[in-house]
């Protein structure tokens, strides 16, 4: 019982990184129709600039956060020329296959200016681990579960509370009705790509804190777990992101302590197939 | 000589692979679930021949069943989704399969030997053609009697009812509803196929590689296999093959730029869909050639 509970706590706190990947993939989805597989990608790009700074001035945290997340940024936006504006009249697929590449691009890229093939990312180690009762919080995972929970009210003040959050719901909602009520729809589209990338690095941050380190597998890994979260929610609902993510934190760790480490991805691939393949939602028009 | 022959068997798997997603994209899905069947046609020809000791065609024509059970068992569900959706379920798919292999454990002693599946130690001792005394040639040949085979029927598919079905339903599913098209047969009996192939070509690629790792089955293959259809173009059975050439030149002609060539290969990839969509050989390419090759139809004049 203290094994499953402990298992659950664990799944919410990874849930919660998880479920910022989603919605990162839900405002790009949402807004642009399109699905941005270079996601991961970009946010590795953010994360291995950011242990670079680590490695030269150890100890400068926020400057590794900061440059994290410039570069997270940075790599969207090369994403968003690319694969994006550049291919708006062509079909959604064509997108899709392009982000691919520019994946196999930005994998490539930071392959060449790593030093070696595992990175150390820095952590705050001072934080101590809390005990409730029998269940252990470790820091890290409270620091991401914590980190996680401001992100994402700062980006849902952000869209419900905000002009420019009103618009980017009005694109996603109808973007033929969005034009005739003067709302600039590629420049809205352009900057909910750049909100992403920023929810994405700053993901990146809490998710290589955690881990301490980075390989290239990261961008497979965040663009698997971040898409799970979306199609978990129902593919463009900003809170069924949160709660999809959560699901699939939970149903990793209890995996992980009831049938070991080599089926946890297992576990989470076929939770994707079987949400995909079987909900009715998702064939339906989703809407932000 | 050797290395010739060595490249035309690579250049025959490929070719296989990209055709079991050309035959699926004909229908409008594009599946990354091909390297999935791909993985399963080679684990099981390759432990027919290393470990039940069964002769090669057997063997590779029950890896080719295998993919085609599971193209037939993919293809049901991923009739609910299209598009973008079907792209991620299929990918699940594939990576659902590596993952198996990663933790499947079945192996034999032969000798001093360990033979079979070893979990993450990879499938090791699929000798056939070795203990068979098969030179390149041997092996080269075989290889593309199948691939033959698969142009000659996908060859004379697109030319027969069965071909313009599957366009049909590719161009616009409600119209071809509405004349009469059984659209679940038709994707499901695309993914058959697509299945039959791509595990033949998996059967055919256990044999030459004689170890198997899991990790050369995942998201990479899977999305050369339907680069090669998408880049080459689906206008006829063609277009696979341009694909392959086109980044087989393009993998050994940048091999002079070291570290530098895969950024430069995505980098070309990206212009390439800017400036042919859809594709070296598109449909309209191929009516263009068509019209060409056909004698210039008689013109009736007002007065004759």
């Amino acid at each position: 019982m203290v094994d499953f509970l402990q298992a659950l706590v664990d799944g919410v706190m990874l849930g919660a990184t998880y479920a910022l990947l989603g919605l990162g993939f839900t405002l790009i989805f949402g807004v642009l129709r399109r699905l941005n597989l270079a996601f991961g990608p970009t946010i590795l790009v953010g994360i291995y600039a950011g242990s670079h700074v680590g490695l030269a001035w150890p100890g400068a945290l926020a400057a590794v956060m900061a440059v994290t997340v410039a570069a997270a940024i940075l790599a969207g936006i090369y994403v968003e020329r690319c694969s994006f504006r550049a291919l708006s009249r062509q079909a959604p697929v064509v997108s899709m296959i392009s982000t691919f590449a520019v994946w196999m691009q930005l994998q490539e890229l930071v392959s060449l200016f790593a030093a070696s093939r595992t990175m150390p990312y820095p952590s705050p180690a001072w934080l101590p681990a809390v005990a409730a009762g029998p269940i252990l919080l470790r820091s890290d995972a409270l620091l991401m579960w914590s980190g996680a929970t401001a992100i994402m009210l700062a980006l849902f003040v952000l869209l419900y509370r905000t002009r420019f959050g009103t618009a980017v719901r009005a694109v996603a909602d109808s973007s033929e009705a969005a034009t005739l009520m003067g709302v600039n729809v590629a420049a809205v589209g352009a900057a909910a790509f750049l909100v992403a990338s920023a929810v994405g690095g700053l993901a990146g941050v809490l998710i290589a804190q955690s881990q301490q380190q980075v390989t290239p597998y990261f961008g497979l890994w965040a663009t698997v777990k971040g898409l799970t979260a979306m199609l978990l929610g129902g593919a463009g609902s900003l809170s069924g992101a949160v709660v999809g993510g959560v699901i699939l934190g939970v149903v990793e760790t209890q995996t992980l302590w009831h049938f070991g480490g080599q089926w946890r991805d297992l576990a989470a691939y076929a939770l994707l197939f079987l949400v995909v393949a079987l909900s009715p939602r998702a064939r339906g028009e989703p809407s932000l | 000589m050797e290395f010739y022959f060595a490249l035309a068997t690579l250049f025959g798997f490929r070719i296989l692979l990209g055709l079991s997603a050309y035959v699926v994209i004909l229908t409008g899905q594009i599946s990354m679930a091909q390297a999935g069947f791909y993985a399963l046609g080679a684990y099981t020809a390759g432990a027919a021949t290393a470990l039940w000791g069964w002769p090669i065609v057997p063997a590779v024509l029950l890896g080719a069943i295998v993919g085609a059970v599971f193209g037939f068992l993919v293809g049901f569900p991923a009739l609910r989704v299209r598009g973008l959706f079907l792209v991620i379920a299929t990918l699940a798919f594939t990576e659902i399969v590596r993952m198996v292999f990663l933790n499947l454990k079945y192996t034999i002693r032969v000798g001093d030997r360990t033979i079979g599946p070893a979990a993450a130690e990879g499938f090791r001792g699929i000798t056939y053609y070795f203990e068979n005394g098969w030179s390149s040639l041997q092996i080269a040949g075989f290889t593309w009697l199948f691939v033959l085979a698969v142009l000659l029927a996908f060859w004379l598919m697109d030319r027969s009812r069965a071909g313009v079905v599957l366009r049909a339903v590719g161009e616009d599913e409600l119209a071809a509803s509405s004349v009469g098209i059984n659209l679940t047969a038709a994707k499901v009996s695309a993914m058959t196929l697509g299945g039959l192939v791509a595990g033949l070509a998996g059967a055919l690629y256990a044999h030459y590689a004689t170890y198997l790792s899991q990790e050369e089955f995942g998201v990479l293959l899977a999305s050369f296999a339907v680069a090669y259809p998408l880049i080459g173009g689906t206008g006829s059975v063609l277009g696979p093959i341009a694909g392959v050439l086109f980044f087989s030149l393009l993998i050994d002609g940048l091999r002079f730029l070291g570290d530098w060539r895969n950024l430069l290969f995505g980098v070309l990839i990206v212009a390439m869909m800017n400036v042919r969509p859809h594709g070296i050989i598109d449909v309209r390419l191929v009516r263009r050639l068509a019209a060409l090759l056909r004698p210039a139809p008689k013109r009736a004049y007002a007065g004759d």
